[in-house]
Order: structure tokens, then sequence, then C-alpha cells
């Protein structure tokens, strides 16, 4: 049996805190198959066998708390060995310009990556953690981004009760298109760049 | 100094093919990922019956198969009330099965409960 198989038979009989312990687990960075459990836990509701509330509750809850979780380990541990790194090997300048980008551009990065690219969440939390991103600002981005994917997730499992695992692979090949898309952007903005030099000296 | 511009330009092109391969791959996976998600939209009432999984419940799966809960519990010959809650492979280890002998026995019973099943016989026998 898969471990998929696995964590959603124990979902089945341990309930609201097993869910708690996985989301947040997840959140920190352990690649389980989190949005799955949501659907499934959004189903269990809908059949009567967990109440609504309480599972997007713990589920936001647990979400928030694995981000915290990973945004502070890098912030106290991850930040001096940066350090040290960029002070024997170099590079003290590019991290500073990451970090301009992420205090410009952070908080939607925080909040889509909950929420829509949730395979970038947990190396969001890192990268802000080490970037000294303010923690009140990462908490409210974090917050409303949780909150939106733990509604999202476990709404589409009550409502598409019956279905739960063709839910959950629409919601993981989205995710990838989603990511895919992202790359493809980012390296067609560079192509673009790399040919208006050569378009500009033509004309 | 021609050399030279040569150089940049062979420099160039090769940050340039490197980009543009890049692109062209993340373009296709998009693809690929986008066809993956939207296919099982559109045969979504072709699929209507999830595969049996060991994480199921039989309340699961009479939800899922719509079949009323008694006839699959009747199936595994358990009790109807209290409804067992017990995902599918902590049954099939209680009751010394494999997962595909209780998926068989819970799909015959699907099967049988659906309507129209069995079909009514023609009343042949007493048209003159």
């Amino acid at each position: 049996m898969s471990i998929t198989d696995q964590l959603l038979a124990e979902l089945v009989v341990y309930g609201v805190p097993l869910l708690f312990a996985v989301v947040a687990v997840a959140s920190v960075g352990v690649p389980f198959p989190v949005s799955l459990t949501l659907v499934a836990a959004g189903s269990f509701a809908k059949q009567g066998e967990m109440s609504l509330w309480p599972v997007i509750v713990a589920g936001s809850l647990a979400a928030i708390l694995g981000d915290q979780i990973g945004y502070g380990l890098s912030r106290w541990r991850g930040r001096p060995l940066i350090n040290r790194i960029t002070r024997r090997f170099g590079g003290a300048a590019k991290i500073n310009k990451a970090e301009a980008l992420l205090n410009k551009w952070g908080g939607l990065g925080i909040f889509f990556s909950r929420w829509l690219v949730t395979g970038l969440g947990p190396w969001l939390n890192v990268t802000s953690g080490i970037a000294r991103y303010p923690w009140r600002r990462f908490v409210f981005w974090d917050v409303l981004g949780e909150v939106v994917w733990v509604v999202l997730y476990v709404m589409l499992g009550y409502f598409f009760s019956d279905r739960v695992q063709y839910i959950a692979e629409i919601i993981g090949n989205l995710a990838w298109a989603i990511l895919a898309l992202i790359a493809a952007i980012i390296f067609g903005w560079k192509l673009f760049r790399y040919f208006r030099p050569a378009g500009s000296v033509t004309a | 100094m021609e050399q030279r511009n040569d150089n940049q330009l062979k420099k160039f092109s090769w940050q340039q093919l490197v980009v543009a391969v890049a692109f062209l791959v993340s373009l296709s996976v998009t693809i690929f990922f986008v066809v993956r998600a939207v296919r099982p939209v559109i045969y979504w009432h072709y699929h209507q019956d999830e595969p049996i999984r060991a994480w199921m419940n039989i309340g699961y799966v009479a939800h899922s198969y719509r079949v009323p809960p008694h006839v699959l519990y009747q199936a595994l010959g358990l009790p109807n009330k209290p409804p067992d809650k017990r995902p599918l492979r902590e049954i099939a280890k209680a009751q010394n099965r494999s997962m595909d002998e209780i998926r068989t026995l819970l799909m015959d019973a699907i099967v049988h409960a659906r309507q129209p099943y069995p079909p009514p016989p023609p009343d042949s026998g007493s048209s003159p």
C-alpha cells in the first residue's frame, strides 16, 4: 500500500489531529500528499465522518504553524550560515539584490505560493527567513494565503465528495502546469530581452 | 578586434540557445500538465466511479458509487449498525482476505444493487 493510501486510511481513523500533523509537517517541506488529504477531509466532512469547521480551522492553523517553523529556522539558523558563506566566497551583492526583490514582491509571492503554486511554499518560507523578510508582513500574507488554500481544497472535497481522487489529480496537474508556466514566462522574458537590442539596432 | 566580436557573438548565441531550450521545455511541460488536468474534466461523466482503494471505508465507497451502504456491509458479512468506519485494508486484514478479494466482493454487490439490475423477466407465460 502506498504512503498516500496509508495516510488516508489513518485519516479515516484518527481524524482532525492527524490532519493537523500532516498539514503542519508538509508545510515545513516534507513531501506528503497534503492536497489529497485536505480534499479527502472535505469529503469525510460531507459524509458526516468529520466536522467541517474543525477541519478548516485545524488545517489552517497547522499550515501557518508549519510555515512559521520553516521561516523561523531559516531566519535564525540559515542567515548566519549565508553570512559565513558570503564572507568566505563572496556574492553578498547578489544576496542583497535578492533581498530587495523579495521586499518588493515578497508579499504576493508568499500569498500565491500558499494556495496557487503550493510546491513553492516551503521554499519561500526558507528564502523569506534567510532574507529577513519582515515577520509581521510574512504572517499577514501567510495567514491570508493558507486560509484561502485550506478553504478552497476542503470545499472542493466537500462539494465533489464522491470523486476525491479525480479532484486531487486535477489539482495536482494544474499546480505543475502553473509552475511550468511561470518558468516558461521567465525564460520567455529572458529570450525576449536577448532579441530586443538586436531589433533596436536594425531599426 | 573582429575576433573578440566573434567570441562575444558565440557566447551570446550559446546563452540564447540554453534559454530557448529551457523555454521550449517549460512550455512543453506546461502543455503536458494542462492536457492531463483537462482530460478528467472532459471525461467527467464517464468516470463517475472511483477505483476502490485500501484507504476508503465502506461509507465512502457507498457514497462514491451511489449505492445504499447496507448492501456493501452485507457483501462483506458485516453488521449494518453501528456503521463500521474502518478503512478497507483493516477489514481485509481482520477477515484474512486480500484487497483484490474485498474489491471483487464490493464490485459484485455494487453491480447487483444498481438499477436496472436484474432486468425484469419478460412475462411470456401469461400471454396467449
